[in-house]
């Protein structure tokens, strides 16, 4: 789909999420999921990270997910797409035999292999991936899952997780190994079902890398995106009739005594401090636009930091917003 | 020993610190500073960094990718305050490089060099080889340590999927070379295409036959290939990850935990510190990077509402400063909302970071805040006031 021409993120069956580690993927991938379970669909939630993030954002009390999977709120499933199992899964579909599957997933050398082969494990997250996504469901009838939410790794390019299957396409010449990867390849690609959702913070160095990440996933791996989130905005912290106010606080004498308040000095360090992110972030959200091309959807730093279902509940909503050109 | 006098002695004595952490924490950025420090306290430092920031990058004069240290000059450094008996120096790693240095320095002959350099999976696959970031990094370190051109080393280390992948990496690269598996896969009749499986132990050949109905034939000759090629150099690649290994988890070295600021970084950064601890690295201390701090005076006001005389006596005074014309009631509320909004994320992030304080506290290690600034720090002035936060001196 071209950029522009939006449609709701709801209306995509795989949405993978990516972005550089501490840009606020995890909390969005989050707030996505709670968006679509609100919607009424039925949705999976994906994490691919050692630490399971995800439950615990979305519920305090919540069970660890694993690989099994769990129901964390009514229409939402969260799990975390752990290699081996899935390779274990993947072999027990291709073998049949669970027993000979075990023994060799237990086996050490094969592990030792394993462990230090390159790729597979991306290639066989995506695999998991493609099969959740053809995955039916008898009542109601239709697939199982109408969204799928993937919190992309943080490692590296983060997209270079996406670009697995074409490398190995082109790299192996025949066999089951490379039509497993045109499968996945094919799932990516079809932009009716796929979106790439990247989130940036507006700073200089996520916004030089959301530039990179943007272009690789347009022009490398082919893969649809129609926006870009960009996460922990300060708004405007005065009114605008004012807009220099920590400049007239700093006028003032600084040690005046204001009872229970602060002397001004004080007062207006923190005005000071809060106008420069604000214009920090403004600056830097028009970069990540011009240099994208891409409509942007903005959701507010909170002040509170992000603890848990309070905070991922106010972004649910902030996140459907039409994304749009700031001027 | 106090926590900061842990600070100081890392600085004075030691001659690798890996600065470690999650992703967006700041790494880069608080491991030249650290560099910074020991050079202003007369240390020959050097910077290894992966990937920084364009604008630092050029600050530090590290823009060409040369893949050797490059000194930051003289005069810069007298801006900094580094004494005379003191230098900084800055590299960037190419990683790719590095790794075709060690494949030249191991082969044991031209021959073998060009078929490792030829082979379609080192080519498709030495970027994404398991560890083969972490693992080149470190043995940069090592072969820069060695050389004895610095005393102190700051290691900035890639974001890894796992804490600890650079230290893993050489061991996991050592197991599999060693394995049985690839004892087989680099039998020469494998991958002459002649699938002498029976020729192998039982052991294991049956767990060849599942991969080769996995993956196809072609993929297993390839790497048999790859694996013949790497094997001829594995003797020289072993006895060097060994000394990598020991260097890094020796009294020379010690690791600093890199946070940033907030409940998901707070809670990564303690999950990354059971992985360091399970290790048995030694760990000097933590330092929370962008975190939002009160100034040094007054009390960041509460949640509550202000008494109305105070906001009248700042709006009174905005009124004298800045003339009856200016809407001084609207700014002198705006005032005290910014204030409160300030000190509601300088309350939230002393929550977030509460647990991992005291963890570290008890421990006797140190402690460490650099605050959130204005601007991104991208130029040596903005390292020169990280290290100043670092060093424990108050924003003037």
């Amino acid at each position: 789909m071209a950029a522009g021409a939006q449609r709701s993120l709801l209306e995509n069956r795989l949405v993978i999420v990516t972005g550089k580690g501490g840009t606020g993927k995890t909390t969005v991938s989050a707030a996505l999921a709670l968006a679509g379970a609100r919607a009424g669909l039925r949705v999976l939630v994906a994490e691919m990270g050692p630490d399971e993030q995800i439950p615990r954002l979305l519920d305090p009390r919540a069970p660890r997910a694993g690989y099994a999977g769990c129901a964390i709120l009514p229409g939402l499933r969260a799990m975390r797409i752990e290699p081996f199992e899935a390779l274990a899964e993947y072999l027990g579909l291709q073998l049949g035999v669970r027993a000979i599957v075990d023994a060799v997933v237990r086996n050490r050398a094969f592990r030792q292999l394993m462990t230090a082969a390159p790729g597979w494990r991306e290639l066989i997250t995506l695999g998991k991936i493609w099969h959740l996504a053809q995955l039916d469901s008898e009542d109601p009838p239709g697939r199982r899952f109408d969204l799928i939410v993937v919190d992309a790794p943080a490692t590296g390019h983060g997209v270079a997780f996406l670009d697995v299957p074409r490398v190995v396409v082109s790299a192996v010449r025949a066999g089951p190994l490379r039509a497993h990867a045109q499968r996945v390849e094919r799932m990516l690609e079809d932009s009716d079902q796929t979106l790439v959702l990247p989130v940036a913070l507006a700073e200089e160095l996520p916004a030089r890398e959301i530039a990179e990440l943007t272009d690789r996933v347009r022009n490398e791996i082919g893969i649809s995106i129609d926006r870009v989130i960009v996460n922990a905005v300060v708004g405007p912290p005065f009114p605008d009739a004012i807009r220099d106010l920590d400049e007239a606080l700093a006028r003032l004498d600084g040690d005046l005594e204001l009872g229970a308040l602060p002397p001004p000095r004080v007062l207006a360090r923190c005005a000071h401090h809060l106008r420069s992110r604000h214009e920090l972030n403004r600056r830097f959200t028009a970069e990540i636009q011009h240099t994208t091309g891409l409509p942007i959807v903005e959701l507010p730093r909170l002040p509170e930091g992000i603890q848990g279902p309070d905070q991922i509940s106010s972004l649910a909503s902030a996140l459907l917003a039409k994304p749009v050109f700031l001027k | 020993m106090k926590p900061d006098a842990k600070l100081d002695a890392m600085l004075a004595d030691r001659e690798v610190i890996v600065c470690v952490g999650c992703g967006g924490a700041g790494k880069t950025t608080v491991a030249a500073a650290l560099a910074l420090e020991a050079a202003r306290r007369g240390r020959k430092a050097l910077v290894l960094t992966i990937d920084p920031a364009r604008r630092l990058a050029d600050a530090l004069g590290v823009e060409s990718l040369g893949n050797r240290p490059q000194a930051i000059p003289r005069e810069t450094l007298d801006a900094l305050g580094v004494p005379r008996r003191g230098n900084l120096s800055a590299m960037m790693l190419d990683m790719k490089r590095t790794f075709d240095d060690l494949v030249e320095r191991f082969a044991e002959s031209e021959e073998v060099r060009d078929r490792v350099f030829e082979n379609s999976i080192y080519q498709h696959v030495s970027n994404a080889l398991a560890g083969s970031v972490e693992y080149s990094a470190m043995e940069k370190v090592f072969e820069l340590h060695e050389s004895g051109a610095f005393d102190l080393i700051v290691v900035d280390t890639p974001p890894a999927q796992h804490a600890l992948d650079f230290l893993e990496a050489p061991q996991r690269l050592l197991e599999f070379l060693d394995s049985r598996l690839v004892k087989m896969l680099i039998h020469p009749a494998f991958a002459a295409g002649r699938f002498g499986f029976r020729l192998f132990h039982r052991g294991t050949q049956w767990v060849l036959q599942v991969l080769e109905r996995i993956t196809g034939i072609g993929f297993l000759e390839d790497l048999s290939e790859f694996l013949i090629a790497f094997d001829a150099m594995a003797d020289g690649f072993r006895d060097r990850a060994h000394r990598v290994r020991s260097l890094l988890l020796g009294p020379e070295s010690t690791f600093v935990l890199v946070s940033g600021p907030g409940g998901e970084s707070a809670r990564r950064a303690s999950d990354f510190l059971d992985r360091l601890e399970s290790y048995g690295v030694s760990l000097a201390g933590v330092l929370v990077n962008r975190i939002r701090l009160w100034p040094s005076e007054g009390f960041p006001p509460g949640g509550d509402a202000q008494p109305a005389a105070d906001i009248e006596a700042l709006r009174d005074a905005l009124r004298a400063s800045e003339g009856t014309d200016y809407p001084a009631q609207l700014a002198a509320e705006a005032a005290v909302k910014a204030a409160t909004r300030y000190a509601e994320w300088v309350r939230a992030d002393a929550r977030s970071a509460q647990p991992l304080r005291e963890r570290i506290e008890a421990q006797g290690r140190f402690w460490g805040r650099v605050p959130e600034f204005e601007r991104d720090v991208h130029d040596l002035s903005g390292l020169g006031r990280v290290a100043d936060r670092i060093a424990g001196k108050e924003e003037p």
